[in-house]
């Protein structure tokens, strides 16, 4: 127990949020630890998308947001004095909709290398070719690196995605349901990837479909009207849920 | 002549002072202020009051503030005078086209910064969501994303507010010298000039747009 805590990348206690007088998120607390998956499931506006933004400060940009309650980021605490620049660095997000950059796939994958002030282009082939090889997509695009990003499939663009949030090289990656675009085929691509990516980065995963959950994660959170009803291992939350309304949900009665 | 194309080029340098400095204010209202701030609010509604008066009003009213009854500039010494504006046959124009330029700012500053914000709201949030969550300071996000894929709308909208200026100037012109001067062709000389200008604004300005949904 105690070697677990030291590896705790990211730790909330008590968070609530407000949207103007509206609480989305009550008095919520959970480590998240290195190198693991942490998927968030509950259904639509449950508060996942809300608390995924929170932990690398997109939340800034919600008008009337209010919050209370801590988050640590490696055991130094978020708050309004951080440099959400450098903190979204090293936490990088994949959204639900792939949303790519004008210019070629080379370029979106380079991007964030670029305003990290890499220019050297020996460098940027690196981390361009590196980055696409890990999402698999390296085959696909080799030939066309120079070309737009439109011509791939919703599927290839979301792995586009995911190559260019890792080329940032972020220690924490969060999915903000990332196959809700996709089909079946596609989102299989993207869950295998989450399963290896985990060796390198802490992952969190937020999700409404509840077996996607049971497949990539090793730890999950249920989240039910902004309240986080159970928190723990996959296995147990999935097999031996504490909560009722965790066992109504994963059973599908609930949600 | 170079009269003619003086007053095409103080105009033309007026109006493009109005619409930087609209552009630099619609940046700070749309980039800047959170959207809740009470002033941004307040400046947002008198803007949709400002936008939606005819130009052709406020021209009447300038007339009405920098002339008296007889035609004659009131002394309203805030633009320098020509230094050689004893000797020049039409002196009065000169003091015509300052009041003219102050109007201008009026008229202008208004549409642009309106169409300044349309076209910086256009670029959406997922595009920005996306930079910012790659680690961009908020700079970074305003010039490498947001600026270029609005800039084509951004200039549209200017070019729309200055031909909507100039045609009302040469509008002004017309009443200005059928009612009050003796001179009628040099004054018709501008009227066309300004409605030309007008006409070739208006047609920049469609093409940009054009350009800008093709490209999307």
């Amino acid at each position: 127990m105690e070697r677990k805590k030291d590896q705790s990348i990211l730790r909330i206690r008590d968070l609530n949020i407000w949207y103007g007088d509206k609480q989305i998120l009550s008095t919520l607390s959970f480590d998240v630890q290195q190198k693991q998956v942490t998927a968030f499931i509950g259904p639509t506006n449950c508060g996942k998308s809300t608390l995924v933004r929170c932990i690398n400060r997109l939340s800034d940009f919600t008008p009337n947001f209010r919050s209370t309650g801590e988050i640590f980021f490696k055991g130094s605490p978020l708050d309004g004095s951080t440099d959400t620049t450098a903190l979204r660095k090293q936490i990088g997000m994949v959204f639900r909709k792939p949303t790519l950059f004008r210019g070629s796939i080379y370029e979106n994958v380079a991007y964030g290398a670029r305003i990290s002030g890499v220019h050297q282009s020996v460098h940027l082939d690196t981390i361009v070719e590196k980055n696409l090889h890990k999402t698999g997509l390296w085959g696909e695009v080799e030939n066309i690196l120079d070309e737009t990003p439109e011509q791939l499939s919703t599927g290839q663009q979301q792995l586009l995605c995911i190559a260019r949030a890792l080329a940032v090289e972020p220690e924490v990656l969060i999915f903000d349901e990332p196959c809700g675009e996709l089909d079946p085929i596609e989102t299989v691509k993207i869950e295998t990837l989450v399963r290896e990516l985990k060796n390198d980065c802490t992952l969190i995963f937020a999700t409404n479909k509840r077996r996607q959950a049971a497949r990539v994660s090793d730890v999950a959170g249920f989240l039910y009207c902004g309240e986080l009803v159970e928190f723990g291992a996959t296995k147990k939350i999935f097999t031996n849920p504490q909560d009722d309304r965790t066992e109504q949900y994963v059973t599908g009665r609930l949600g | 002549m170079s009269t003619l194309l003086n007053d095409v080029y103080i105009v033309l340098l007026m109006s493009f002072l109005a619409i930087l400095l609209g552009i630099v204010c619609a940046f700070y209202l749309e980039e800047w202020l959170p959207k809740t701030n009470w002033i941004r609010r307040l400046i947002e509604s008198l803007l949709s009051v400002l936008t939606g008066i005819p130009s052709l009003l406020y021209g009447i009213v300038a007339i009405r503030i920098f002339f008296t009854d007889a035609g004659a500039l009131k002394a309203i010494r805030i633009f320098p005078i020509p230094q050689n504006a004893a000797a020049a046959p039409l002196h009065d124009d000169s003091m015509l086209l300052y009041a003219g330029a102050a109007t201008f700012i009026v008229m202008v500053m208004p549409v642009t910064i309106k169409t300044t914000q349309d076209a910086l709201r256009s670029v959406g949030t997922p595009i920005r969501e996306v930079t910012y969550a790659l680690g961009a300071s908020q700079w970074q996000v305003l010039t490498r994303q947001v600026v270029p894929l609005a800039l084509k709308q951004i200039l549209a909208g200017g070019c729309r507010a200055m031909s909507r200026a100039f045609a009302t100037t040469a509008l002004l012109l017309g009443i200005y010298t059928w009612h009050y001067t003796s001179e009628p062709k040099e004054m018709s000389n501008r009227f066309i000039l300004f409605l030309g200008m007008a006409l070739f604004l208006s047609i920049l300005s469609s093409t940009l747009t054009e350009m800008d949904n093709s490209s999307n």
